[in-house]
């Protein structure tokens, strides 16, 4: 108790932070799920859990829930496998290695919302560059290009793949300062023992990058459940439920029906669907644990 | 012990990035920084152009001048956010003074407005249209103010429908036999250029739902799935099926396909006031005429909007700056060259004589007789705004025009 006393003033500025950016916004939240807000954000009244049960009654949720599962798990193991070959890649000694890990930045540094826009345009018909090409090579055979991001599911893998390509660089990086600390002895050992190439990565080199692998994968389940912007751009024209996530459903329920009482009870359920993956994760992959 | 400091530590992380997205819905609050007995007026408006903000800047300079005591707080929004940020600041308390936007009902409905006759003179309001006051009234009360109107009409590419032999449409018969002619020229060209995506469903729905003599329905009742509605959805499916459209209907949005419209790529498609300008610096060489939608059975009709003003009450000591505000605004001087700069028609009696002359806006000023308007006065307008948004565009799928309809009401009765 002293001891928390004599901590006080050193935590406290953190503390307080933390308490009105993150406790506070998380507080009303979960205030305003429960309450009856009118379209102009007028507060009503309480309504207990009501807003849960139509969140929850709605034909389209699980659906929805569905989708942001296959989302998450599709762009995880996506970014996982591409983010290991590119770090063995980049731990290689080359020339001009040092440019290309600065390349392997770019997505990152850039605007999401950019990246996708850029995507986005050069998928349109008449216009887009990607269905010019497509139809000059000779795979469309409609003169204008074919509506990619106009179909709920060509539109929903195109997102993956812009969702996996700004996710690389953060998830290389990872690896690779996990590649950096796997000592040298231990590889040469296993070159000794005759191991080949493959073997000693799959054997040697991974299980040393557990650590690595698992703060990284934590990182980008979060990143991605909570993702908007790409498939707010990506499918945003599409009628009906058939592309949503639980993230672009909350959008729509504030943006388009503006109701921000429902939108804070989904917000709530996709909360809690965040904290008892990592918590589930955070036991099983126990991803601090020295290895 | 240390295992639990990592578990909270994780903890932290994921509570600060899982609520990154709902955390921004403060709004910071602005208002109260009068000093020396000046008032300040908040105002929050959408952008309809690049030119808004200059155009409104001129106002406030000028009204500056003329009440010096009276200090103007300018925010531009675009349209897109336009709506959820009004909603997060009264959510907030920190509602703004004057606002424009399109529906008024629901703020009505809580009493957050100012009737328009005690934010106004007696010749201000009696100088506005009545048929648009009547557009701005609930239960009897005006409280919007009309502030600029628009109709639509068809936009016709003449040099493409005389290449495919066709005839400039008035029924629905001769657009869809148009079109298909227009269509067969291929090379990408689309006959009618049918944008039901998220961005304006409902105003193509209306194109088409009241030319086949429907309606959404009054103050007291919004009516979506009727016989007569039904109609036009199942018209607008047999164009799309019939190859008379662009692709993909369903899920295009007006803006960009208006842009392929002034590129000659389109025949023919429903375009706006400001839509001329838009051609006259993108492609001044397009060969296009404007002509009356055409309807059912050829009858003259036109979706008018009117977007208005409105004056939010707070705390109730703003009321002679804000009629100080939109008597000065609605005097033709300032009124007429808005209006004519942002390229739409003008709402005020005065302001429609001085702009009789204007060549470019003949063909909708010809047509304005004939508008009808969205029931924007009905509080449940803006969730059927948003379900025509989400669902209209499924017309162009395996669901049937009934089923379409059916959904949309049932999503507004749910409310």
């Amino acid at each position: 108790m002293k001891d928390l006393l004599k901590a006080l003033p050193w935590i406290g500025p953190a503390v307080a932070l933390i308490a009105t950016v993150v406790l506070f916004p998380v507080g009303l939240m979960f205030y305003n799920s429960t309450r009856d807000i009118s379209q102009s954000g007028v507060d009503k009244g309480g309504v207990g859990l009501d807003n849960f049960a139509t969140v929850l009654g709605f034909e389209a949720f699980w659906p929805i829930l569905g989708r942001t599962v296959v989302w998450v798990v599709v762009v995880v193991a996506c970014t996982l496998l591409g983010s290991l070959a590119l770090a063995a890649l980049l731990n290689k000694a080359f020339p001009g290695r040092r440019l290309v890990r600065m390349a392997v930045i770019v997505p990152w540094a850039s605007s999401v919302v950019m990246t996708t826009l850029v995507v986005h345009y050069g998928l349109e018909p008449y216009f887009g560059i990607i269905n010019s090409f497509l139809v000059d090579v000779g795979l469309i055979d409609t003169p204008e290009g074919y509506g990619w991001t106009r179909h709920a599911g060509t539109a929903f893998a195109w997102a993956m793949v812009v969702a996996v390509f700004v996710s690389l660089p953060f998830t290389t990086y990872t690896i690779l300062a996990g590649l950096q600390t796997v000592p040298g002895e231990t590889v040469e050992a296993a070159r000794i023992d005759g191991a080949n190439g493959v073997r000693t990565y799959f054997s040697v080199v991974l299980p040393q990058l557990r650590g690595a692998i698992s703060v990284a994968v934590l990182i980008n389940i979060i990143n991605v459940f909570n993702s908007l912007p790409i498939l707010r751009v990506m499918t945003g024209s599409i009628p009906g439920y058939d592309a949503d996530t639980v993230m672009t459903m909350i959008f729509k329920y504030m943006q388009n029906q503006r109701q921000i009482d429902l939108a804070s009870a989904l917000s709530v359920i996709a909360f809690l669907v965040v904290v008892v993956i990592v918590a589930v994760y955070v036991r099983m992959v126990r991803p601090l644990e020295e290895v | 012990m240390a295992q639990y400091k990592r578990f909270g530590g994780i903890m932290a992380i994921t509570l600060a990035t899982a609520t990154g997205l709902t955390a921004c819905g403060f709004g910071g609050s602005s208002s109260g920084e009068e000093g020396g007995g000046a008032t300040t007026i908040d105002l929050l408006v959408p952008s309809y152009s690049d030119a808004t903000q200059g155009l409104w800047n001129d106002v406030i300079a000028g009204f500056e001048e003329e009440n010096p005591d009276i200090t103007v707080n300018l925010q531009v929004e675009s349209w897109d956010n336009l709506e959820s940020v009004i909603a997060t600041k009264i959510q907030g308390g920190d509602a703004p003074d004057i606002y424009n936007g399109g529906p008024f009902a629901g703020f009505a409905e809580d009493e957050l407005l100012y009737p328009v006759e005690e934010v106004t003179s007696e010749e201000t309001y009696a100088d506005f249209q009545p048929t648009f006051l009547e557009n701005a009234q609930v239960g009897g009360t005006t409280y919007g103010l009309p502030f600029i109107a628009s109709a639509r009409a068809l936009f016709v590419n003449d040099a493409l429908l005389e290449e495919a032999g066709a005839e400039v449409p008035a029924t629905w018969d001769e657009l869809l036999e148009s079109a298909k002619k227009v269509s067969e020229l291929g090379g990408g060209v689309a006959g009618y250029g049918m944008p039901l995506g998220s961005e304006e469903a409902q105003a193509e729905a209306a194109v088409w739902l009241w030319g086949g003599g429907g309606s959404f329905g009054d103050a007291d009742a919004i009516t979506v799935d009727t016989p007569e509605n039904l109609a036009g959805a199942e018209f607008i499916k047999t164009m799309i099926d019939e190859g008379a459209t662009q692709a993909d209907a369903g899920a295009t949005d007006r803006s960009p396909l208006f842009d392929i419209f002034v590129q000659g790529k389109v025949g023919m498609q429903v375009g706006l006031p400001p839509s001329v300008g838009q051609i006259e610096s993108d492609n001044p060489d397009l060969e296009y005429s404007i002509h009356p939608i055409p309807t059912e059975d050829g009858s003259p009709f036109t979706l008018g909007v009117a977007d208005h003003l409105m004056a939010f009450q707070n705390d109730g000591d703003k009321q002679e700056a804000i009629t100080a505000f939109f008597d000065y605004f609605y005097t033709a001087d300032v009124y007429v060259p808005w209006v004519q700069a942002e390229g739409f028609l003008p709402t005020t009696l005065s302001g429609s004589e001085e702009l009789a002359g204007e060549e470019s806006l003949a063909p909708f000023l010809e047509v304005l007789p004939d508008a009808q308007f969205y029931p924007t006065t009905n509080p449940d307008w803006a969730a059927t705004d948003s379900a025509f948004k989400a669902l209209f565009g499924q017309l162009d799928s395996k669901k049937s025009a009934a089923d379409v309809l059916a959904e949309i009401q049932d999503r507004v009765d749910q409310g």
